[in-house]
């Protein structure tokens, strides 16, 4: 005898959307039941966030429908999804720190007296009676601020809850948690799923999916990969799903060969005050060194140390085998090393200056002694804009550029600068299939005259079209090695969110390397 | 040592950068002159001048007249320079006014006890270190420029109260020349003034050293990831307007003879306001001496105007409220939509 499936909660079907042309998602389909724990899961730049957006009336899809419990649901703003019982809770979070538990979870909808006192008693009472169904233990008078990640997404689902949701979105909810808070987590997660809410659970830890999840639905490239039952697919098919898209692009650049000579950068017990253990590498000149890990493994800060941006507590940067103390990045750049940033818009472009005036930042110095040689700038960096096909007006503000553009003007500043040592953080975020193979193919041409090249990337297929050599990062500190030749995205993958181990010793270590304080 | 990894941990508050200036990039490199505020005030500063020209036609558009504006703005202007380095960087200094006068008073008692040279140069330096203790309170402690400012803003105005009282008057002579020496028909305060901002124009829009505080000012993260010692130049920038502000405020002394604890009262909201209107942005990253100098200008000759319409001085402040706003809100209108 079978049972009818309960009609879902929420479907989404044949859902759309590009972003001035590029497309992010593309017949993307999701099915969440009532009560259910539904995992999405797929790499950076799948297009998880973008779905979850346009659930919760961020922005509209282009195409598709979503329908609400049968009912075709369009929201054009996130008040209307909350009023329909869709709510988020981001990775940033959205409180007002210096405002109490309960009033955080009243924002703007406290219960008020007459003439529109608020009702301190009343909302305290709600307030505790909402922690007490989720099972917390939590001063509803505390000051957000004064509350750990923890705590602080707790009141987020308890204001969540008292919006009335019935679908509730969790962008990896467990990035900032220890393992006592994640259990404590999924606890809260699992009462709420036998009351009858469901969740989006958006992670990409597997063995978490595994241990709360019901179902998953697979995003590849903005593509719909397929829905399972967790307990009937397994780790390997669906490491398979998620990254099992045709290699790059681009052919492998030629192997670099083993290094003859001594390397160029050696990072020697590395340790910073939060995140990074007893980091040692070495990079050689003529190769490009890929530090591969999942997001928060420490991948940028190691970055930002060995440029001088980040304190370090321990440890020694050696330059061709000198020792440096590197205090600051001019003393990083004074010594051979250029950094290009992930974070374009924040810490790499002045958005009001031209392209000129941004390839200049770095390399002041080398234009006149005391007064600007302007012209000899301008030609200098005209000339390698040429060479790296850079298609803007040279004269616009950079922030009318387009990504690519953006990100050839962040390459030319360090190209004017000719670092031995280049340290490149995510160098094709954000930007078109042409211009990324643009980035490789000049990558690969400052290798091969001898740059030593550091790559940092969450897209394992660029780490493999790209890397002589892989390093793995898990929880702040080397998982291990990845040469060329045994590289491929599954192994990576194991090793930056399993290690090598059984499952279930990894997924003990994993909480454990999370827990960073 | 610089730490900026928190904000690539927790990239909490992605805002669109700042409203787009008309004219897209800086202006040191290109020259075109769009509808920027610069354009406004200099088309209003041209307006104002041939208005008044008109109206009273023997007493405004004279030479006596013209050197009286140049010597009211001429301390002004000094002091603009300074502030424009800063704010081209992103800051600004509230504590100017009260520098001014403390410089002055400080220099006048010190007058009593040292020889000459040496009370100026005493003057001077403690206005330097003035202009120090500002930056590092912002470079180094981290607090805002305005918390900080305020703060010495009060601090200078005291100690210029404590050592001077009201004032110290009857200072000696040749003291005094550094104020009233004239040449070529001009008084010291004003080719003080030419060689300030010549000097200031050239450094800021010239050189490799000044050119940095554009970065700065435009996006300090990316400035320091590009190797610019910000701190570094935050406190310098603090200081060459200590020490400006602290030169004025002594040429201004020697003057009028007298070394009063309310001089320079309100000079800093003035010269901000200059200064804006000559294109600078309270978010950094733009503006240039010329500007500067038109800034004061113009409020200068507003103050001249109204002498001459006989207006009280209360007009003033409404018309160089109402530009301030006007100019800049324009400017912002006009700003390309996104």
């Amino acid at each position: 005898m079978s049972v009818a499936p309960p009609q879902p909660l929420l479907e989404a079907r044949g859902i759309e959307k590009s972003f001035s042309g590029v497309r992010a998602l593309h017949g993307v389909h999701l099915q969440v039941r009532q009560g259910e724990i539904h995992a999405v899961l797929g790499e950076n730049g799948a297009g998880k966030s973008t779905l979850m957006h346009i659930l919760a009336g961020i922005f509209p899809p282009d195409e598709g429908e979503i329908h609400l419990q049968g009912q075709p649901a369009r929201f054009s703003n996130p008040l209307e999804a909350q009023r329909a019982g869709i709510s988020m809770v981001f990775q940033e979070r959205s409180l007002a720190g210096p405002l109490s538990v309960a009033e955080n979870i009243f924002f703007g909808r406290q219960p008020t007296r007459k003439c529109g006192v608020i009702d301190r008693e009343a909302m305290h009472r709600s307030s505790q009676e909402i922690l007490q169904e989720l099972g917390m233990e939590m001063r509803v008078d505390a000051l957000v601020e004064n509350l750990s990640p923890a705590e602080q997404q707790m009141v987020e689902i308890a204001k969540a809850l008292s919006l009335n949701a019935r679908l509730l979105v969790l962008d990896e909810p467990t990035a900032a948690l220890n393992k006592s808070e994640t259990v404590a987590l999924f606890k809260v997660m699992k009462r709420l799923a036998s009351r009858g809410v469901a969740i989006i659970y958006i992670s990409h830890l597997l063995p978490e999916i595994y241990e709360i999840c019901d179902r998953v639905t697979v995003l590849r490239d903005g593509g719909y990969q397929g829905s399972f039952e967790l307990k009937d697919i397994s780790e390997d098919a669906l490491i398979n799903r998620m990254v099992g898209r045709p290699l790059a692009e681009l052919a492998r650049r030629p192997n670099a060969g083993l290094a003859k000579s001594a390397p160029a950068l050696e990072v020697r017990g590395l340790n910073d005050r939060l995140l990074l253990r007893d980091i040692s590498f070495t990079a050689h000149a003529g190769q490009v060194t890929a530090i591969a890990g999942l997001a928060g493994s420490g991948r940028t800060e190691l970055a930002l140390c060995i440029f001088g941006a980040r304190r370090i507590t321990s440890g020694q940067v050696l330059v061709n085998g000198r020792p440096l103390s590197i205090r600051s990045p001019k003393d990083a750049i004074d010594a051979g090393i250029g950094y290009l940033t992930e974070d374009r818009k924040e810490m790499g472009v002045f958005l009001q200056m031209d392209a000129v005036e941004n390839a200049a930042a770095a390399a002041l110095d080398q234009f006149g002694s005391w007064w600007m040689d302007d012209r000899k700038l301008e030609q200098e960096t005209l000339g390698i804009a040429r060479r790296l096909r850079f298609n803007g007006r040279s004269t616009q503000a950079v922030e009318q550029l387009s990504g690519g553009n953006q990100q050839k003007v962040m390459l030319a500043r360090w190209l004017l600068r000719r670092p031995s040592i280049l340290v490149v953080d995510e160098p094709t975020r954000g930007i078109d299939i042409g211009a990324k193979r643009e980035v490789y193919e000049l990558l690969s041409g400052l290798a091969a005259e001898g740059t030593c090249i550091v790559l940092i990337s969450s897209e394992l297929p660029e780490i493999l079209t790209l890397a002589d050599r892989i390093l793995v990062l898990r929880g702040g500190r080397i998982a291990g090695e990845v040469t060329r030749s045994e590289a491929t995205q599954e192994n990576i993958l194991r090793m930056a969110a399993l290690g090598v181990e059984s499952r279930q010793a990894t997924t003990e270590k994993l909480r454990g390397a999370q827990c960073r304080m | 040592m610089p730490d900026v990894s928190d904000k690539v941990i927790n990239p909490v508050s992605r805002q669109p950068g700042n409203p787009s200036v008309p004219g897209s990039s800086l202006s040191f490199r290109h020259s075109s002159f769009p509808l920027t505020r610069e354009t406004i005030l200099l088309a209003l500063t041209v307006l104002a001048a041939a208005t008044a020209s008109f109206a009273f036609p023997r007493s405004f558009p004279t030479w006596p007249n013209l050197t009286a504006l140049l010597r009211n703005m001429a301390l002004d202007g000094v002091m603009a320079c300074g502030m424009m380095v800063l704010m081209v960087g992103g800051l600004f200094d509230l504590s100017i006014g009260s520098m001014f006068s403390m410089a002055g008073v400080l220099t006048a008692w010190m007058l009593g006890v040292l020889p000459g040279g040496v009370a100026v140069a005493a003057g001077l330096g403690i206005a330097a270190l003035g202009g120090a203790l500002n930056g590092w309170i912002v470079a180094k402690v981290k607090v805002n420029a305005l918390i900080a400012t305020l703060g010495t803003m009060q601090i200078f105005r005291g100690v210029a109260v404590l050592v001077g009282g009201p004032g110290i008057s009857s200072l000696s002579a040749g003291f005094g020349r550094i104020g009233q020496t004239e040449w070529l028909g001009l008084q010291s305060p004003i080719w003080l003034l030419v060689g300030v901002s010549i000097a200031g124009q050239f450094l800021l829009a010239k050189t490799r050293f000044f050119r940095r505080y554009y970065y700065i000012g435009a996006n300090p993260k990316a400035a320091l990831l590009s190797g610019i010692r910000v701190e570094q130049m935050q406190v310098f920038a603090f200081v060459l307007m200590g020490l400006l502000a602290g030169l004025a405020g002594i040429v201004f002394a020697a003057r009028v003879g007298t070394a009063t604890s309310t001089a320079g009262d309100g000079a800093e909201l003035r010269i901000i306001t200059a200064v804006i209107l000559g294109g600078a942005s309270l978010s950094g990253g733009r503006g240039t001496i010329w500007g500067a100098l038109a800034g004061v200008l113009f409020i200068a000759l507003i103050n001249n105007i109204m002498i001459f319409a006989r207006l009280s001085p209360e007009w003033q402040s409404i018309v160089i409220g109402c530009v301030l706003v006007l100019a800049v809100g324009l400017d912002r209108l006009w700003a390309p939509k996104r």
